[in-house]
């Protein structure tokens, strides 16, 4: 016997927090963006993202990918305070209660809603140790100047800094296989750093699959 | 609202609205009573219904669990809730748009797909009987779209279907 009445919470039932004709607002009168909570939200027009990318290449050169990575890092950290804020607020439970499948629901509409692309949870080396996450339609990889490795820093920094406020750990995360490469989707492998470090050299010349095992198969 | 009648709204500076743009929004404010009715219906029997189907649901598949049958209960309430809003609306877009993705990869994930198939049965069912036939042709379209965002389609009657 199951009573329905006993099922709702002050007679609500969550839905899509981040279901988007729901979480974006707009003032057209003051020109801003708001989510659902009435916090402010900006557009990052192209010519932006491209400005900083070769902005930062022509400063910093090489060290633009280390630049891109720290600022991903810290946009990842306040993204994760003000994610959790938002689903705890709405769901009316700890994010360290929800459970996962609820959780990654949760992650990938907030990432499609922000226009960041669709993103997906691949756990077959969870039990390695390792956790990949992977992407389509980035627009970090579309419209970052084009190299012979993976180019996505930006985001492989904010999934670091998220996913180690998550589990507690201090993680690192290295890309794989990259959209503007010709890849399928982007490929982030979080993990601890000492046992993700030989995966910055073998990103140029090794597929995801054979630095996987190689990561693997060093344990 | 629906999306025929914005786009009417939005000609005000261009011209008076032709007779068939008139139809469309007449007949919506026509249908408002009756669909203000058919909401408060819904509202009124939300728990009636909801636990007739619950009941049959347990019975019909004894072999799950409740915490399974519990989910897809829930979930079925909140559809029903963007249901009654987008008729009071006349708008499937907003059923949709508040389902889209979410609810399908929500129920593959916890593999509730017979569970729902079977819910959503019963519940066309209490709601034939709770609601009125003209209620239901406003309420009906509105189950159907929550339904093609995640519920799997029938196959199209086409000859490759068919083997032929």
């Amino acid at each position: 016997m199951i009573s329905v009445a006993d099922l709702l919470v002050n007679d609500r039932i969550p839905g899509s927090y981040f279901a988007t004709d729901a979480y974006v607002r707009s003032d057209l009168e003051m020109g801003l963006l708001e989510n659902r909570q009435g916090d402010r939200l900006i557009a990052l027009p192209e010519t932006l993202i491209q400005a900083i990318y070769s902005g930062l290449d022509k400063e910093t050169g090489q060290a633009s990918r280390l630049v891109l990575f720290n600022c991903g890092r810290w946009w990842g950290k306040n993204f994760y305070a003000r994610f959790c804020a938002e689903v705890t607020d709405y769901y009316g439970i700890p994010l360290s209660n929800m459970a996962m499948v609820e959780f990654m629901q949760a992650l990938q509409q907030c990432w499609i809603t922000h226009g960041w692309g669709k993103v997906d949870l691949d756990q077959s080396y969870q039990h390695r140790g390792f956790l990949v996450i992977k992407g389509w339609n980035s627009v970090f990889a579309r419209l970052a100047l084009k190299h012979e490795q993976p180019v996505c820093y930006l985001e492989a920094g904010i999934l670091a800094a998220f996913f180690s406020q998550l589990t507690g750990k201090d993680l690192h995360c290295i890309q794989t296989t990259c959209e503007s490469m010709g890849a399928d989707c982007n490929r982030f492998v979080l993990g601890l750093a000492k046992r993700l470090e030989p995966a910055e050299t073998m990103v140029t010349n090794l597929a995801h699959d054979a630095i996987m095992q190689a990561l693997c198969g060093e344990n | 609202m629906h999306p025929q009648i914005e786009s009417a709204f939005n000609e005000a500076e261009n011209r008076y609205l032709h007779p068939e743009e008139l139809g469309v929004i007449t007949q919506y404010v026509e249908s408002l009573p009756k669909r203000m009715q058919t909401y408060c219906t819904l509202r009124d029997k939300e728990m009636t219904i909801m636990q007739q189907v619950a009941d049959q649901l347990v019975k019909t598949l004894p072999g799950e669990t409740t915490e399974a049958l519990e989910r897809s209960i829930k979930n079925a309430l909140l559809v029903m809730r963007y249901c009654a809003m987008g008729m009071l609306l006349n708008n499937e877009a907003f059923v949709k748009e508040r389902l889209r993705t979410w609810m399908g990869q929500t129920m593959k994930a916890y593999h509730s797909q017979t569970i729902d198939s079977a819910l959503y049965e019963l519940l066309t069912q209490a709601l034939n009987q709770a609601l009125t036939p003209q209620q239901l042709s406003f309420f009906n379209p509105m189950l159907a779209a929550a339904q093609a965002e995640f519920l799997p389609q029938d196959q199209p009657l086409t000859a490759a279907a068919l083997g032929w």
